[in-house]
């Protein structure tokens, strides 16, 4: 028989304080639960009504410099078959974190992609409609997935240079760490959490942060003493940035006051990378202003830099094309400059990788590159 | 001193006559035995198309064995044995060892062979390749013993030669034709076998018993579908719209009849007295001459006249078309084990004229089952009953075909090419002339009239496809519904109860809702006549929100309603002489539902799929699981479930707010995950 999570030997006492926490997260919940009640028992088809998150209904936010939700909604009605899983597992879902915290547990995306497989005909066909149904919890509840014990698997960024910072760490003790002088060659690396509780910021000698996508370009700066020759924080992306690496960010610039510059390849998904850093992601929209830092500026590479700096280049693929065709009408992307790059590189029809600036040898980026255009963004 | 011989006579010194069978020799490609893999295709053929004409003519139902076995390894034994009349010993030679001899060759009708050219063309090849003799033994029930002979054909004469006779028992046959023969030629399974050949040919001859017996001693049996014989198609004269200036001068010197006008309303097709007196205007001829005194201009004057002036096209009863019931029949019984999910009802096109020649083109559809979804349609062509195997992309059935826009119908398809789809198309011309595109009668020639039909023809059977298509998406639809209703609603009805701490609703109203539909399943019946259960069992259910008055109609096969039958409850009418059986279910409540059961005779195999189910009083589009009543029914169905239809098409139910807005499920956020990461 397969194990229901629940043998005595895996049970820790229940910490009343977490359960109300997590009752209190779930309070719009059971209004759903209410209103589906009332649906079903006025003979009507249980529905519920969600904000989208899609590209036509993201708007830009004055107030916060940022891109949030708009007021277009859609129904997730029990008359599709979609619609009808959806409902139950949103119940299975609540279920499951009031489980957790009488447990005093927390679990990731992934396991309860896998806990759902004891959902019966609810279990999640993929783990990005487990995903979504985090999402629409958060959007539902206007909470985060920690306050759902639920979180994803370690994928932090890394910090390199002169930060110094304090980290509670497992044993509840801080810890003082300098991410330049107390870390190795891998750089300090960014927990799930960054929030105030679990790090604070003691200083720094850094003037601004160069977010890198590429880890070889990291090393390459970090070797060539970049950090310290030019005062900078170095941190390293991985790709599409995690939510904790852009809240993380989000922290550096607004409390340390560090202007934030992006350094990736110069193709559509890298210039995706910097919209979701400054602007905000589309899925998580409704989390924007906790997200994104809108003063984070691009810096290449350009396609004009692929004609400038003459790099050795790829041609662009039909996927490609697509992508650069979609942000044109994407509004993140609706501003003149973003426009002419964007239809500069649909014209020579090229993109580059960063590490292709090698072409001029190992110090063209540190001594030439970088510094060309940190000064002609006025950085430096 | 002799003479010196001209050139001229030099010449003349070689030329001499080329029997017909000499320039067959040299040229065996026009008789369809330029390789060995096609030699023994047509070898059969020649021998089984015969036989079942034999059969027909004598108004017995055919049996015909096939047995091929290896004798070295290029040599194969095709024996052939019918139960058909037998042939009188002294035709035997001429049949099978003279080229150009047959007894269909002047007759105006529907049949398989025509020329007297095909078997005695089998022997012919048989001593060329092998130099082995045919050899035939046949018994004609009016006689006590069979002949039993051996003969070649003597190429240079064109005749029969025999070499060795007996006269035999033959078991205790009664009556027959056996031919073997040895040629050269390679067996092989797969396209244009002889198998794919018998295949095709038990499907358009349902009342033919076919037996197969292949080199590695595999034994096939096509079993007949039907007892009916079809009906043999009458001789008719030449109709004038085929009519060539040398047959007409020919005919005109070979006739009996006194006068033109006769001979013009006796010996041709369609010329009635008034489309007489038309063409006698035309031609500027009086009618009383005597038909062989006409000489070059007034014939030319005359065939003009013929082909201007309005005359009926030929009488239709020089065919035999198979008809939509055997087409079905012979289809399910040779292509059932590919359990199809469907077959389109067959068309049988009203009989059309191609150069004075009646035609009358035939189609059967079949979709799905383990027919394979990616590759292009299986096409299977019949001329006259006869499969065509060769030559596919030279015949104007394929470019019919191949022309119409599949995608209209809900198949791929590159534009001009065949369609993409797990379908297998049936296509059956059958006419008193077939134009093929040769001798080895594999293609037939693209003709105006014949093009138009088999379109018109195949179209018809494509629109039924495309119907059966989308009911397919709304079963699917409504299984997605029976998952919502019967799994997820009562679980997510408990999960909110649960949080609210209240007692679980009644469902129904809300399930009513979602189905919006009033579902019929059937069960019950199969192949197995020992195994199979004699009921069958009709299930309604009321899933709509109003109370229903419904008329359920089945067609059932008529030998289901013999002796021994039964229904509960009591139907409203059964009509054994269509095979139809009807119930009234006069009130239906929202969520109810009610059983009709069949009971059948013993010994009757029968599967649902057999038995077609109609209901009346509820709409299309609110119906699952069986068709709407056909208005060719001419059924009279009460005031009250007519008006129930009407109200139900002419008021369509309003929208439910969720149906007119956005299907948060479906939006296109899906698609922005994968490109926005976390």
């Amino acid at each position: 028989m397969p194990p229901k999570g629940k043998s005595p030997s895996a049970r820790t006492k229940t910490d009343p304080a977490l359960l109300r926490a997590s009752r209190e997260a779930l309070r719009p919940t059971l209004q759903l639960a209410e209103q589906i009640y009332g649906q079903l028992d006025k003979g009507e088809i249980p529905r519920m009504r969600l904000p989208l998150r899609t590209k036509q209904n993201i708007q830009f936010n004055l107030r916060d410099g940022v891109w949030k939700l708009g007021n277009q909604t859609g129904v997730r009605s029990a008359r599709k078959l979609d619609g009808a899983l959806m409902l139950l597992r949103t119940f299975w879902l609540v279920d499951f974190i009031q489980e957790m915290a009488r447990e005093s547990k927390t679990s990731t995306l992934r396991e309860l992609y896998y806990i759902s497989e004891q959902w019966e005909d609810a279990k999640f066909h993929s783990e990005d409609e487990s995903n979504l149904l985090v999402e629409d919890l958060e959007v539902l509840c206007e909470r985060l997935r920690e306050d759902f014990r639920l979180h994803p698997e370690e994928n932090g960024a890394s910090v390199i240079g002169d930060l110094t910072l304090e980290e509670v760490n497992r044993k509840g003790i801080k810890k003082r760490i300098n991410c330049r002088d107390d870390v190795g060659d891998g750089g300090y690396q960014l927990p799930n959490n960054v929030e105030k509780e679990k790090i604070t910021f003691r200083g720094t000698g850094a003037k601004f942060i160069l977010a890198i996508e590429c880890g070889g370009m990291v090393d390459r700066l970090a070797e060539n003493g970049f950090d310290e020759e030019f005062q900078a924080l170095l941190v390293h992306l991985k790709g599409q940035p995690a939510r904790s690496t852009r809240r993380f960010l989000k922290r550096l610039n607004e409390e340390l006051k560090l202007p934030v510059v992006i350094f990736t390849d110069g193709d559509p998904w890298s210039f995706r990378i910097y919209a979701s850093v400054a602007y905000g992601a589309i899925k998580t929209a409704h989390l924007s202003s906790y997200l994104a830092t809108p003063s984070a500026e691009f810096l290449g590479v350009t396609a004009s830099d692929i004609e400038n700096y003459k790099l050795p280049s790829d041609k662009l693929s039909d996927v490609d094309v697509r992508a650069l065709k979609a942000e044109l009408s994407d509004p993140r992307f609706n501003t003149e400059q973003w426009k002419s790059e964007i239809e500069l590189m649909l014209r020579i029809g090229k993109k580059a990788e960063q590490q292709s600036l090698a072409k001029y040898g190992l110090n063209y980026v540190t001594q030439t590159y970088l510094p060309e255009k940190l000064t002609e963004m006025g950085v430096l | 001193m002799p003479a010196k011989r001209t050139l001229a006579e030099e010449l003349a010194s070689r030329q001499r006559e080329i029997s017909v069978a000499e320039f067959f020799e040299r040229n065996r490609q026009i008789l369809g035995f330029d390789n060995p893999q096609r030699a023994l295709l047509t070898t059969v053929k020649e021998a089984v198309d015969n036989s079942l004409d034999a059969c027909e003519e004598a108004r017995v139902l055919p049996e015909v064995s096939v047995e091929i076995s290896k004798v070295s390894e290029d040599r194969l034994r095709i024996a052939v044995e019918d139960n058909g009349p037998g042939i009188l010993r002294r035709e035997i030679p001429n049949v099978f060892g003279r080229l150009l001899y047959g007894s269909r060759f002047h007759a105006n009708r529907q049949a398989r062979g025509q020329q007297g050219i095909g078997i005695s063309a089998a022997v012919l090849y048989a001593g060329l390749t092998t130099a082995t003799a045919a050899h035939i033994i046949s018994k004609v029930p009016e006689e006590p013993a069979a002949h039993d002979l051996e003969l070649v054909l003597d190429t240079a004469k064109n005749m029969p030669r025999v070499v060795r006779e007996d006269v035999s028992l033959w078991g205790d046959k009664e009556r027959g034709t056996r031919v073997e023969l040895t040629i050269r030629a390679r067996y092989q399974r797969g396209r244009q076998s002889p198998y794919e050949y018998l295949r095709g040919t038990a499907i358009v001859n349902p009342h033919a018993r076919i037996i197969l017996l292949e080199p590695d001693g595999t034994r096939t049996t096509w079993e007949r579908a039907t007892t009916d014989l079809p009906v043999l198609p009458k001789e008719i004269p030449p109709h004038p719209h085929g009519l060539e200036l040398g047959e007409l001068v020919q005919r005109l010197r070979r006739t009996r009849s006194p006068s033109l006008a006769s001979f013009l309303t006796d010996e041709l097709s369609g010329v009635t007295r008034r489309a007489c007196s038309e063409v006698l205007t035309l031609a500027r001829l009086s009618g009383r001459e005597a038909p062989a005194s006409l000489e070059g201009a007034a014939i030319e004057q005359l065939l003009a006249a013929l082909k201007a002036a309005s005359i009926a096209p030929p009488s239709s009863e020089c065919l035999s078309p198979i008809g939509p019931m055997l087409i079905k029949r012979g289809l399910k019984n040779v292509l059932g084990t590919l359990r199809p999910d469907f077959y389109a009802p067959p068309v049988t096109r009203p009989p059309k004229v191609h150069s004075g020649c009646p035609f009358v083109v035939e189609v059967g559809l079949v979709y799905g089952g383990d027919l394979p979804p990616d590759q292009p349609i299986q096409l299977l062509r019949f001329a006259n009953r006869v499969p065509l195997l060769f030559q596919q992309g030279a015949c104007a059935i394929t470019s019919a075909v191949a022309g119409i826009d599949w995608r209209r119908y809900g198949l791929e398809q590159k534009t001009g090419a065949l369609p993409v789809g797990p379908v297998l198309l049936l296509v059956h011309v059958a006419s008193t002339k077939i134009p093929f595109t040769s001798e080895a009668k594999e293609a037939i020639a693209e003709t105006e009239d014949i093009s138009r039909e088999v379109e018109l023809a195949v179209q018809s059977a494509a629109r039924s496809l495309k119907l059966h298509l989308s009911r397919r998406i709304r079963r699917s639809m409504a299984q997605e519904k029976f998952a919502i209703i019967r799994r997820i609603l009562p679980k997510l009805a408990e999960k909110a109860s649960g949080l609210v701490e209240r007692p679980v609703p009644d469902l129904t109203p809300v399930i009513t809702r979602i189905m919006d539909v009033v579902t019929v399943e059937s069960q019950g019946g199969g192949k197995d006549p020992e195994a199979a259960s004699d009921r069958y069992l009709l299930e309604l259910t009321n899933y709509t929100a109003r109370l229903r008055r419904l008329e359920v109609f089945l067609e059932v096969p008529l030998e289901a309603l013999a002796e021994g039958f039964s229904a509960t409850p009591a139907p409203a009418s059964v009509q054994p002489e269509s095979g139809r059986v009807s119930w009234e279910v006069m009130k239906l409540d929202p969520s109810a539902r009610t059983r009709l059961e069949l009971h059948w005779p013993k010994g009757v195999a029968l599967e649902p799929s057999d038995i077609d189910v109609y209901v009346a009083g509820v709409d299309d589009a609110h119906l699952l699981g069986a068709d709407p009543l056909p208005g060719d029914w001419d059924v009279r169905l009460p005031a009250a479930l007519v008006e129930a239809a009407e109200n139900a098409e002419s008021a369509p139910e309003k929208l439910s707010p969720d149906e007119e807005e956005l299907d948060y499920d479906a939006t296109e956020r899906k698609e922005s995950v994968s490109q926005d990461e976390d």
